[in-house]
């Protein structure tokens, strides 16, 4: 008997031994409303089109789940360009929400995901709480999707996004108004550009968030110093990439300490040690943004990786 | 898996690089692009991919070219490569010039690196009435060119921004100096945006079609990110990606920067 537990500590895990997948619990307290991924990677918006782009590269099923690039009430062309700048170990954007409006959303790329079966997550951006209540109507009961994400943390248009997300109030008022419209998954994505983000975190949890994301990219600019003027046409960006992973690994840090719902960690993550880094600090999911354009077969290559980490410190269940 | 064959200088500060690769998802067309990690042994500087066209192609020998002027890091990085090195390659990708107009007569207006892309072109056109207009700033940035297009035994001509050669001017100038005594069925070019502008307002307004290959700052190259999105001229239509729906587009069909 006791030659057999022996045995069986001694015995080395093989990656058929595995378990990577991950939940995300639910406010609403019943199982149902919890999401459960395969594994914690989340693509993040804006860095994956809407499937079909990174589709063809690999099976985008392999992922945990997908966030669609953000979509507003109406349809936005987006800002002028250049839109984008490069950093070191990062890129400024500031793509100002190029997307088609909810009503094509809806009409003309929800019915493209319906052959993957993995959670697909909205990204959704407003001006006012009325565009949010707008869009939470819209999206209620789109069987395609899982969830969404309440983007209150976009630094590329003018008086939305970011403007809520740094305002605890705000921050919790429109995320119960879009609770009380909308009753899949809800995920608020939080602006690191304020002086706490427990704040922002607690509001919307306090308000029904089933999860926060966290972070959305930094305010930054860029100057062209041979034409003596900002690189990027809306002058400001957000900055995104490596560079800003320790930065967003010590806010899930803190947010994890004070809150009671998951995290979903995501800024600059590029590996699988990444990965485990913000699963270390307290994220249950994490997002792939910036890596999936310069690698866009990175999703499969870190789930790879994160099985490594498992097999060399034998972990068998990563959650 | 691509690997470096030959990278050398053809020009001041412009080199050709020579790849060999093992495999291809498909063979490029003319007007494809490539998007090159030139950062080196997990480096993340710089951290995004740099595009390229292809200037040249053979399949026979699983060999891809490409003609790059060193302008900022990412380009003086890869200029310092050395054969054997391999490389991380992404392509083809984009959408590549038509090849349905070989027949008729066609002119290739190129200015700058803008006319790498040119020559796979030329060389699959196969026209027997195909003219090179060709500009850069000086006779030592063209020479390469130059001989490269007349090995193919094309009429080729040439202007420089800093000494006379056919003109002391740009292949703009150049060109309109014959688009009246040889106006041609159809119209390839590749240049600085403020240059794609001026030939596209002249051939629309001689009722010329054609098509022109773009460059953008682009950050992904494969669609996903937005960056390099052009306004469609024509409103009812949506933004289009240079790097999905281009870099070629048709005259007209986008609103150039001039």
């Amino acid at each position: 008997m006791l030659n057999k537990e022996v045995d069986n500590i001694n015995k080395e895990l093989t990656e058929a031994d595995l378990n990577l997948s991950v939940v995300m619990n639910s406010q609403q307290h019943q199982q149902q409303n919890n999401l459960k991924l395969k594994n914690p990677l989340i693509t993040a918006s804006g860095t994956c089109g809407n499937g079909k782009e990174l589709a063809d590269f690999f099976d985008i099923n392999q992922l945990g789940a997908f966030t669609t690039k953000g979509i507003t009430v109406k349809p936005q062309a987006g800002n002028k360009t250049p839109r984008i700048a490069e950093t070191a170990a990062g890129i400024i954007n500031s793509i100002g929400l190029e997307n088609p409006g909810v009503d094509s959303f809806i009409k003309d790329i929800l019915p493209e995901t319906k052959n993957y079966s993995l959670p697909i997550l909205a990204n959704i951006s407003g001006y006012s709480q009325e565009d949010f209540i707008t869009l939470a109507e819209k999206l209620e009961e789109r069987k395609e999707l899982a969830g969404i994400e309440i983007n209150l943390s976009c630094p590329n248009i003018k008086g939305g996004g970011m403007i809520f997300g740094t305002d605890p109030e705000k921050v919790y008022q429109i995320t119960k108004k879009v609770r009380e419209i909308y009753s899949g998954y809800i995920i608020v994505k939080l602006t690191p550009n304020i002086t706490d983000i427990t704040e922002t975190a607690l509001a919307a949890e306090n308000a029904g968030a089933d999860a926060v994301a966290m972070i959305n990219t930094l305010s930054a600019m860029k100057i062209d110093i041979d034409q003596q003027k900002p690189l990027l046409a809306n002058t400001f960006g957000g900055l995104s990439g490596p560079a800003v992973r320790p930065v967003a690994v010590k806010m899930v840090y803190q947010c994890y300490k004070k809150l009671n719902i998951p995290i979903l960690g995501l800024g600059g993550v590029r590996s699988g040690s990444d990965v485990i880094e913000f699963m270390l600090a307290g994220a249950t999911a994490v997002g792939i943004g910036t890596v999936n354009m310069i690698d866009p077969t990175a999703g499969p290559r870190i789930i790879g990786e994160i099985k490594e980490y498992m097999l060399q410190h034998q972990i068998k269940k990563l959650s | 898996m691509f690997k470096i064959i030959a990278n050398r200088e053809v020009g001041p500060g412009i080199f050709q690089l020579v790849l060999n690769y093992d495999q291809l998802p498909q063979n490029p067309e003319p007007g494809h692009f490539f998007n090159i990690k030139v950062s080196q042994d997990g480096s993340e500087d710089p951290l995004l991919r740099r595009p390229f066209s292809i200037f040249d192609f053979d399949a026979a020998e699983n060999r891809i070219e490409f003609i790059y002027r060193v302008i900022g890091k990412g380009t003086k990085i890869l200029s310092n490569l050395d054969n054997g090195t391999e490389l991380d390659v992404l392509g083809p990708l984009g959408t590549p010039f038509s090849l349905n107009k070989s027949g008729g007569n066609i002119h290739l207006i190129g200015g700058g690196m803008g006319i790498a892309p040119l020559y796979y072109l030329a060389k699959k056109l196969k026209s027997s009435r195909l003219t090179l207009y060709l500009g850069a700033a000086n006779k030592a940035e063209l020479e390469f060119f130059e001989e490269k297009f007349k090995g193919l035994g094309l009429e080729c001509h040439l202007a420089a921004m800093e000494e006379k050669l056919e003109i002391k001017g740009s292949a703009l100038v150049l060109w309109l100096n014959y688009l009246e005594k040889n106006t041609p069925d159809y119209i390839y070019t590749c240049g600085p945006e403020k240059m794609l502008a001026a030939v596209e307002k002249e051939a629309l307004k001689n009722n010329i079609g054609g098509e022109l290959s773009i460059e953008k700052r682009m950050g992904c190259g494969i669609g996903v990110c937005l960056s390099c999105s052009c306004e469609a001229r024509d409103q009812a239509q949506k933004n289009k990606r240079a790097c999905v729906e281009g870099p070629v587009f048709g005259l007209g069909e986008v609103i150039l920067g001039a």
